[in-house]
């Protein structure tokens, strides 16, 4: 006789358990971990070499890479002067949980204070696994267009902060920042948009405000949890 | 794009419930599948079907079930489910909100004999 079991699990179940044992490693650690997606060629990786020439005398800072292939991306972050180690995912769409974890070995956590995880690029898969971050941050860039958010919202919707790259090439595009801010905010009315040229340095230091800050917040909530 | 490692999730989950149920049979699986999980059903069963084909049970149906999005207002606490990516509560105009349901790929039920 057939009979019905009811489940009600999420697929990801495990993903999940993996991702709150990152979390808790993190929190104990005192590490801040930012997760940062975006298309390919938004900027992930010259954020990030921007971000280690500017604030790596302040805050010790380290990277974790994610590509389907070669190691190019870290050796640019290694050049630019912090720790960053290269995870290849072969096909893989996403980094998962389950990477971070191995990845952690080559990392000195507690001598850290800032650990950025460069998803690979694709603004669809990353946005459905949980690495245990603080914060996640979509990276988007003018040549793109301004629609990326209502064309991919899921990722903004679950966004803390979303940093506008390019702007120096505005000219060059026919890209609307007055849309592109209401799409954002339609998704996420209080996010932070943070409009900047890697290239040029326009804007960059408000991203480095951002990352002191919320490295700030979490540190406070985290003691307070532990109160 | 990535639904062969959800599939292989699921096959993990399926295994690991039929190992209560000693020699029962599975016949079909329910899966719900929010419009915001970011998984294909249609891919998903395809892919779902080819980790069957290599379980005990290579007959067994994959059944899917389309949840759509819902959103909570922050600002006046009503539920509404989302059309088009409108993203403005029809109660109060609110911008701030929350998806509720529709975000999720579960494994709902299994049917086994």
């Amino acid at each position: 006789m057939a009979k019905r079991i009811r489940l009600e699990k999420r697929v990801v179940a495990e993903s999940d358990r993996l991702a709150k044992e990152l979390s808790d490693r993190f929190n104990r650690a005192g590490v801040f971990v930012a997760n940062l997606m975006s298309s390919p060629g938004a900027g992930k990786t010259t954020l990030l070499e921007e971000t280690a020439r500017r604030l790596g005398a302040e805050l010790r800072l380290a990277v974790i890479e994610g590509d389907l292939a070669t190691d190019r991306d870290a050796r640019r972050i290694q050049a630019a002067g912090i720790p960053c180690r290269q995870i290849n995912t072969g096909g893989g769409c996403h980094l998962s949980a389950r990477q971070i974890l191995d990845a952690l070995a080559d990392f000195d956590l507690g001598g850290l204070d800032v650990l950025f995880i460069e998803n690979v690029g694709n603004l669809v898969c990353p946005a459905e696994f949980d690495l245990g971050e603080h914060r996640r941050v979509v990276v988007s860039s003018t040549p793109e267009g301004d629609d990326k958010p209502v064309k991919y919202p899921i990722a903004f919707h679950h966004a803390d902060c979303v940093v506008l790259n390019k702007i120096d090439l505005l000219a060059a595009t026919n890209f609307s920042l007055e849309a592109f801010r209401r799409y954002v905010k339609g998704l996420k009315p209080r996010i932070p948009i943070l409009e900047l040229s890697c290239r040029t340095g326009e804007g960059v230091e408000q991203w480095l405000v951002w990352v002191r800050a919320e490295r700030r917040a979490v540190a406070a909530k985290v003691a307070r949890a532990a109160r | 794009m990535h639904e062969v490692a959800l599939a292989n999730a699921v096959g993990r989950q399926v295994a690991s419930e039929m190992q209560r149920h000693p020699g029962r049979r599975l016949v079909a699986l329910d899966l719900v599948v929010g419009v915001w999980s970011g998984a294909d059903p249609e891919s998903l069963e395809f892919a779902i079907g080819l980790v069957l084909a290599e379980s005990p049970w290579p007959q067994a149906k994959v059944r899917t079930r389309r949840e759509p999005l819902a959103m909570a207002c922050r600002g006046c606490g009503g539920e509404f489910e989302v059309e088009d990516l409108d993203l403005v509560c029809p109660s109060c105009g609110g911008l701030d909100l929350e998806a509720v349901r529709g975000r999720e790929l579960r494994l709902e039920s299994l049917e086994i004999e």
